[in-house]
């Protein structure tokens, strides 16, 4: 019975533990796996022509025979759309027409002055065609397809009148015919959401497109290339196939967004054929193609990160890391070093030890705040140096912040190395200096080299210390240690709390992070592999 | 009388200001040796070598040994017995100041190595060490190669030479008859080694500083009998050239190694005298009682 009942306990334990490592590691997997799938399509993605046409122009990448052919191949297609749009446009765009309407009337009467024609002639023809005028700008703002057509057919009655014919005013008639030929094919009920209609979908078609080949070039880089990601072009797309819309399903309760089709609001007119051809044709007008950017890695971003890589904030990260841990590697172990070998048990000491334990639960911010008191407004100018925050002052700061983790790995570790080893030394005639160097540190070195990780890890990871000292979020790649940098963190910090950047192209976002990631794991990866080494030789393995 | 706080790292400043006096020692030393070596079949000298004249040592207010008087003399086998707790090791770390590395310990007394008091302010603790060489119980070699392990001390008396840390790395691990064991791979991890092969590498470790006394702090306590039989071997060898002080609490090994014996109960020396006479016809009742087995 007894027997049993420990057994089964036994079994319980050991199922209990399989079970929450399980669900650790299934955590792990939840939080994780997402961001790394988000993060990966910063790097592995369909990339449109427009991407193709980005790269070319800004990094001079690919193959510019290849490329031009593509592009005309897809402009072909677009032209139709374009065309489309026009046409359908001309026809509801009243305030362009009434405006057409004016000028040819304008038009006329400086025609009239070059012919030499004065007088009660003059005034007449001037009067009729103001006339004209007047009831096309009528037709035009009217809702009323009779009130339209009235209007438009006594205009179209001095068609033939002989003192009109072959001058500039004849182009009134055109102008009456073809608006009452679109009026009659569209729902007039349905006007004024056609023209905000078309807006959007010409926005859309822009931001799928690109700005239309002659146009100028905008200045913005964001603004010069359509939609480069598939995923982009799925939700121009959706934007240009439906309209979203705010009603109220019940009074007093909130609005409830619907998506209406466009296709449907537009059955019937020139317009609704537009939106069949780019269902059909959206391969062809885009020409997705899948493509590995591996120079993520290594390209400058463009337009705060819209465009580009992380290149330049991976460089500060390592940068930063790097110089930080060349400073709080030897004083952590010098001063774990004091504290083991050299200071006595005193009240001194004890402070010491409490104000390093202490420093291990500041938070980040306070050290970012000191670093930006002590070593910028304080330090910098006393030594003659500028006064901005900048690569080494960031890293100066960090190595503060990781300090009390890095004394603390060490002091265990000199604390753990047997007694044996430094008697044996010492009974050799080794100084104790020596036997610090030559026996005691190799034989700490895995702890040591512990704390080495936990720092690195600390350092590539942290933006609070950093947000006064030396990070900026966009910027100059860093041409000497004081110049300030972008980093990893930062810039994932800064894009998260940043403009509608990251709802732009959460996939950089994303991206950012996981490399950070990915580069923290590579440097402890590293550290871990060098810590096994040692700990094999020192096993004598 | 001194009170070491952090002897440890204060030699090194020391070590500067003795230059003479580490000359005189290493005179002294290469002295002895030759005196050692022409007087190689008489195994009783004159001279003691190491003297302790009314030795006490305190661990804080606790007492390790009390009024110690006892001599050893050169190129002999002395070995310590005594119960647990006695101060045989005390007393044995106390002649190479290996003990200065515990806080808040003093002495009292004296206690002479070669004519020098070594609790003397001006003593050079590197090269007292270097002439007082220590075995400890357990092996305790480094994590280093065995090449490296045996080099260590002659590095640290500042030979660099490839060819004559050979030589000396060849001669030690002779000595300690390990030579024939590991001569084929000196780059292996000392780690590597048996129990018994590593004791033995701490011997020549020890012996390649050449130090005129060789302390060992029970050597054999770790070791199975084989290994303890070749460990006494090589102390039988070593005999005629190195002064041995052993600390064992097997009673045998002193019988059979060592030429004489003290006795150590409760911090005090009991009896010092020839080993045959201790162990046939001891002078006091308790060291009968404890060889005997009766002791408690």
């Amino acid at each position: 019975m007894r027997l049993s009942f420990r057994y089964i306990s036994d079994k319980a334990f050991t199922g209990l533990t399989a079970v929450s490592v399980v669900l650790l590691s299934l955590v792990l997997i939840v939080v994780l796996a997402p961001m790394i799938w988000r993060g990966s399509s910063a790097v592995v993605f369909k990339a449109t022509v427009e991407f193709r046409k980005m790269q070319m122009d800004l990094f001079n990448r690919g193959e510019p025979s290849e490329l031009q052919a593509e592009i005309a191949r897809t402009e072909s297609f677009r032209k139709e759309v374009y065309e489309t749009l026009d046409k359908f446009k001309k026809g509801i765009d009243t305030e362009s027409l009434s405006d057409q309407a004016r000028r040819i009337h304008r038009q006329f009467g400086s025609e009239l002055r070059l012919r030499n024609i004065t007088g009660d002639e003059y005034t007449q023809l001037r009067s009729l065609t103001r006339e004209l005028r007047d009831r096309l700008l009528t037709a035009f703002e009217s809702r009323d397809i009779a009130e339209i057509r009235e209007n438009i057919e006594y205009v179209s009655g001095y068609k033939n009148d002989p003192r009109l014919t072959d001058t500039s005013a004849s182009a009134l008639f055109e102008l009456g015919t073809n608006y009452l030929e679109s009026a009659q094919s569209i729902d007039l009920k349905q006007f004024e959401q056609y023209s905000e209609s078309i807006e959007e979908i010409e926005q859309s078609i822009r931001d799928l497109f690109g700005p239309r080949p002659g146009e100028p070039t905008p200045a913005g880089v964001r603004l010069r290339y359509g939609a480069t990601r598939w995923d982009q072009a799925a939700k121009c797309l959706d934007r240009l196939f439906w309209a979203q819309k705010w009603v109220e399903t019940e009074p007093a309760k909130p609005l409830i967004k619907i998506k209406l089709s466009r296709a449907h609001q537009f059955a019937g007119t020139e317009l609704e054929k537009l939106f069949e051809y780019m269902e059909q044709n959206v391969q062809k007008l885009l020409n997705p193609r899948l493509t590995f950017y591996w120079q993520y890695f290594i390209d400058d971003s463009f337009n705060s990160h819209y465009f580009g890589g992380v290149g330049p904030e991976i460089l500060g990260t390592v940068l930063i890391t790097l110089l930080g841990m060349l400073f709080v590697v030897p004083l952590g172990l010098i001063s774990a070093a004091y504290l083991v070998e050299c200071a006595s048990d005193n009240p001194a000491v004890r402070i010491i030890r409490m104000c390093i334990n202490t420093l291990a639960g500041v938070p980040s911010i306070v050290f970012g705040l000191f670093g930006l008191t002590f070593f910028i407004l304080y330090l910098f100018p006393l030594l003659g140096a500028e006064s901005k925050g900048c690569i080494l002052a960031a890293s100066l700061t960090l190595a503060v912040l990781t300090l009390p983790v890095m004394i603390r790995a060490s002091e265990e570790a000199i604390r753990a190395v047997p007694q044996t080893y430094k008697e044996a030394s010492l009974s050799l005639g080794a100084s104790g200096f020596r036997t610090f160097v030559t026996v005691t540190l190799p034989a700490a070195l895995p702890g040591i080299l512990t704390g080495v990780i936990l720092s690195l890890s600390r350092i590539a990871g942290e933006t609070a210390p950093i947000l006064f000292t030396g990070a900026v979020a966009l910027g100059p790649v860093p041409k000497s240690v004081f110049d300030p940098t972008r980093t990893l963190s930062y810039g994932s910090y800064d894009m998260a709390v940043g403009d509608r950047i990251s709802m732009m192209v959460p996939h950089n976002q994303y991206g950012m992070v996981v490399t950070l990631v990915i580069l923290i794991l590579c440097l402890n990866t590293l550290a871990i592999v060098l810590r096994t080494r040692v700990f094999k030789k020192l096993k004598g393995q | 009388m001194q009170n070491n706080k952090s002897g440890v790292l204060e030699s090194v400043s020391r070590r500067r200001k003795n230059k003479g006096k580490l000359n005189l020692i290493m005179d002294r030393q290469k002295q002895s040796k030759s005196e050692s070596l022409n007087n190689k079949d008489t195994a009783e000298c004159a001279c003691s070598i190491v003297e302790a004249e009314d030795f006490s040592f305190y661990y804080g207010s606790t007492m390790g040994v009390k009024n110690i008087t006892m001599e050893v003399f050169p190129c002999s086998v002395t070995a310590i017995i005594g119960p647990s707790g006695c101060g045989k090791s005390t007393f044995l770390r106390a002649i190479n100041r290996i003990n200065d590395l515990i806080p808040n310990t003093r002495i009292e007394g004296t206690l002479l190595v070669n004519g020098h008091d070594i609790y003397a302010k001006k003593t050079n603790l590197v090269n007292l060490r270097q002439q007082v060489g220590m075995v400890f119980q357990k092996p305790n070699p480094f994590p280093k190669s065995i090449f490296d392990n045996i080099a260590y001390g002659p590095r640290l008396q500042g030979t660099t030479k490839g060819s004559k840390l050979q030589q000396i790395v060849e001669e030690s691990l002779k000595a300690a008859a390990l030579w024939e064991e590991v001569k084929d791979d000196l780059r292996k991890s000392a780690l590597a080694l048996s129990g018994g092969q590593q004791q033995r590498l701490c011997i020549a470790r020890a012996l390649a500083t050449r130090p005129s006394v060789l302390l060992m702090d029970e050597p054999c306590s770790a070791l199975d009998p084989i290994a303890t039989g070749k460990i006494e071997d090589l102390i039988e060898q070593l005999k005629s050239d190195y002064t041995i002080v052993i600390v064992t609490h097997n009673m045998q090994q002193a019988a059979r190694v060592s030429e004489r014996t003290a006795f150590f109960c409760l911090g005090e020396l009991i009896e010092y005298d020839f080993t045959p006479k201790i162990f046939r016809n001891p002078g006091k009742k308790q060291t009968e009682d404890y060889i005997t087995g009766r002791f408690g």
